[in-house]
């Protein structure tokens, strides 16, 4: 009880130390919360905040034709700009050609210039290709359909095609009911890689410093054992993650109307993947005995971890070779648990795999990270 | 002179003694850059994703549905989707669990339907937990709707013919009589031909960029875009961690050893601003022929790019000196230090490209040296030499410079 008690007290006064360092507040909040509006707005997506995808359209037609053909091409979520000459700058351009309605006229094939900005959203490109195709197909059917005779007169009236066939987009039952929004990606994301960040950091640096300045040593002067050291130092980087995660829980909550699913889970999912990850930060800050070392390795594992486990853009679009590899990274089955939770209102039982490898993971690390506990450098 | 080249001299071997922290962080933008050209690196030609996985239901089995089925089976759309035929209890199981990103279900009735041209629902049940794969596959689901719903009207009175046929025993379809109706048919077929061999609307695609761009994205060229913004990243990190040295030596008394000789402080300064732009210089270049030789990064004319990052690694050592002239101890330059370096990055356009950030993000990016760097890099790739990139990180380094050097005086005359 007393040992309990303790431990209880050091890990209270190092998380202390480290709340009342004046940059904690960046790194654990203003930093990642950068991050989360960034990533947030870059995965706005559908309903509830829509993506609108641009297309300049070049009008070069001399006759009636390439005004029609823009009517079928225009939709909400498409920014149609009609010009008469090439802009100076665009991301996705088609040009409607002089002989444009000439050559439908004459019942002539023609390939209209498609062109799309290197570097421009894929997503956004993809989106406006798919309605060029519609349009082309809906004007050819509406041809085909009534377009025996003179075509010139075709525009002066006629039937349009009906929609028989409909598609409808939902989301499978017992999910979610709204569509997710960019932050329900951002911040779990950016909640897990911060915590990679923050806990090996600090929690090794200050290890590393505690030791080396022979402040470790001195604690065992107290009634403190080895392992009670070791656990404390263990259970305050334990505090910090958790600590992290709940205020951008609470941020994302408040500011975003962040979707966690079940809340309790989430937090366990948390709390399993922050002691591994305080483990390794022990493990790292009793190896290496210089600080930009264990900066540099840290900022090496959280990252690429980050990287690979999803934290950073959508694992579909991830070749499946990758996505096999990324079951390396405690990221990967952090984001995974906490997918099942938010989009899938997942229940304990479908986050029981991954909850067990994290804690498997933390056991080992611990372990570990025990066996290479030092007192003095 | 000489004493300010023997303190650079001593200092490079000393950090070369010590290499690991420098060696991480060189790694760091190397191996962000071969991840992410290997994730985002077009995989074959005009498949930029890896193939949709796409659960199909055929409730219906009749001859519109199959007709819609065996669209995925034609060779492009087996490359970009990955279809499993299945039943839909099996299908709401498996989307139930994201097991793929969207499911198609061909409602019971589906031919019939079309055939009485009756409207019909095609149900795309899309995965949550993805953000961009099942809009796809509804899209391409809205396209084909057109594409039947077109040829349904176009083809109505032999569909009529087809539906009336479907309610009769088969010695009972009146064979003789539909001789002309194929005819008829045909004819249809034969002017419907007109609009469809060649299309009588198509694209040609193109993707363009500044003058004299290549215009096939390639992984070399993912691999160029990226590695300048990560480079320039950590040749922060790198300035940073060398220039330490200005505080660790006052701490650690050095100094004051060091000043007791007939060194003079500006001597001491240069060689610590020298020796971090040299040294930066270096990473810098080792950085690039690493993306040269295992990325075949192409950077444009070398010269200029050889211009631009000593003009870089010049800056970086001006900003580090004014820096460690201002915090007060390690501790505060370690705290300090990363927020900025990373602060600079987000907005600089290291993390992620500027035209894709919001607005706000890419204005504050052109107060940072990344972004500078960045722009400068890519227009060296495009042949072209950087004027605005070199003016504005001489200047502003200079400027760095030139309030650094008093301010150090300061703290080394202490």
């Amino acid at each position: 009880m007393r040992g309990t008690k303790r431990i209880l007290h050091v890990a209270a006064v190092d998380l202390r130390l480290m709340v009342g360092d004046k940059i904690f507040f960046f790194w654990t909040l203003a930093f990642p919360i950068m991050f989360i509006v960034l990533f947030g707005f870059l995965y706005k997506s559908s309903d509830n905040a829509p993506n609108v995808a641009e297309l300049a359209v070049v009008n070069l037609d001399q006759g009636r034709w390439g005004a029609y053909f823009i009517g079928q091409i225009e939709t909400p979520g498409l920014a149609v700009t009609v010009t008469d000459k090439e802009p100076a700058g665009y991301s996705r351009l088609i040009v409607l050609p002089p002989d444009f309605s000439a050559k439908i006229e004459a019942r002539l094939g023609q390939n209209l210039a498609f062109k799309k900005r290197e570097g421009a959203s894929s997503q956004a490109a993809a989106r406006v290709e798919t309605r060029l195709y519609q349009a082309i197909a809906r004007t050819i059917s509406e041809l085909i359909l009534y377009g025996t005779g003179d075509l010139a007169k075709f525009l002066d009236g006629h039937a349009e095609l009906r929609d028989l066939v409909v598609v409808k987009g939902e989301f499978p039952a017992n999910t979610v009911t709204v569509v997710p929004s960019g932050f329900d990606h951002s911040i779990p994301g950016t909640t897990i890689q911060f915590i990679m960040m923050m806990v090996l950091i600090y929690g090794g640096v200050s290890i590393m410093e505690d030791r080396k300045k022979g402040i470790l040593g001195r604690m065992l002067f107290s009634p403190l054992s080895t392992g009670e050291l070791f656990r404390a130092k263990l259970l305050a980087r334990w505090l910090i993650g958790l600590l992290q995660a709940l205020m951008l829980f609470v941020v994302g909550k408040i500011f975003f109307k962040l979707n966690l699913g079940s809340v309790p889970l989430a937090l366990l999912v948390i709390a399993v993947f922050a002691l591994a990850m305080a483990a390794l930060s022990l493990f790292v800050g009793s190896l290496i005995s210089k600080e930009d070392t264990i900066i540099g390795l840290s900022v090496l594992l959280a990252n690429m971890f980050a990287a690979l486990g999803g934290c950073w853009w959508p694992n579909e679009i991830v070749p499946p070779a990758v996505r096999t590899v990324a079951r390396i990274s405690p990221a990967y089955w952090a984001m995974d648990a906490l997918h099942r939770l938010t989009f899938f209102q997942g229940g304990f039982a479908d986050i029981a795999l991954q909850v067990g490898v994290l804690a498997g993971l933390a056991a080992v690390l611990t372990v570990v990270a025990g066996k290479v506990f030092r007192i003095r450098d | 002179m000489r004493r300010l080249l023997l303190i650079l001299g001593n200092d490079v071997r000393r950090h070369l003694k010590a290499p690991w922290a420098i060696v991480i962080f060189m790694i760091i933008p190397i191996a962000m850059t071969g991840l992410i050209g290997i994730i985002f690196a077009p995989r074959t030609e005009g498949n930029e994703l890896p193939p949709i996985p796409v659960l199909l239901v055929d409730n219906d089995k009749g001859l519109a549905s199959k007709l819609l089925v065996s669209s995925f089976d034609v060779d492009q759309m087996k490359k970009m989707f990955q279809v499993t035929v299945t039943d839909e209890a099996d299908g709401r199981a498996r989307m139930g669990k994201g097991k793929a990103s969207a499911m198609v279900v061909i409602p019971n009735g589906f031919t019939l339907d079309l055939l009485d041209a009756k409207p019909v629902t095609l149900l795309v049940v899309k995965n949550p937990s993805e953000q961009f794969l099942p809009d796809v596959v509804e899209e391409f689901m809205n396209t084909m709707a057109v594409m039947l719903s077109g040829a349904v009207q176009a083809f109505s009175d032999e569909v009529k013919g087809i539906r009336a046929m479907l309610d009769l025993e088969l010695d009972t379809i009146p064979w003789e009589t539909l001789g002309p109706e194929f005819g008829k048919a045909q004819k249809k077929v034969v002017a419907a031909s007109k609009y469809l061999n060649p299309l009588l609307i198509g694209l040609k695609e193109e993707e363009t960029k500044a003058a004299g761009a290549r215009p096939q994205v390639t992984a070399a060229h993912l691999f160029a875009a990226v590695l300048p913004g990560m480079a320039v990243m950590f040749l922060l990190f790198i300035v940073q961690t060398l220039m330490r040295d200005l505080l660790s030596d006052r701490e650690d008394g050095k100094l004051r050893r060091m000043m007791t000789t007939p060194l003079r402080p500006l001597e001491l300064i240069g060689a610590r601003i020298a020796g971090g732009w040299v040294m930066g210089l270096a990473v810098l270049l080792v950085m690039v022929a690493f993306g040269t030789l295992v990325f075949r990064v192409g950077w444009g004319p070398f010269g200029y790019f050889l211009l631009l990052a000593v003009v870089a690694a010049f800056w970086t050592a001006a900003f580090f000196a004014l820096f460690h002239a201002l915090v007060r101890n390690r501790n505060q330059a370690g705290a300090l230090g990363a927020p900025i370096i990373l602060a600079f990055s987000l907005f600089g356009g290291s993390m992620l490209a500027p035209e894709m950030m919001p607005k706000a993000f890419r204005a504050v990016g052109v107060v940072t040296p990344n972004r500078w760097f960045i722009d400068g890099a890519a227009l060296i790739r495009d042949g072209r030499f950087p004027l605005a990139s070199l003016i504005v990180l001489l200047v502003s380094g200079l400027i760095l410079l030139a309030l650094a050097v008093p301010a150090l005086r300061r703290r080394v005359s202490v």
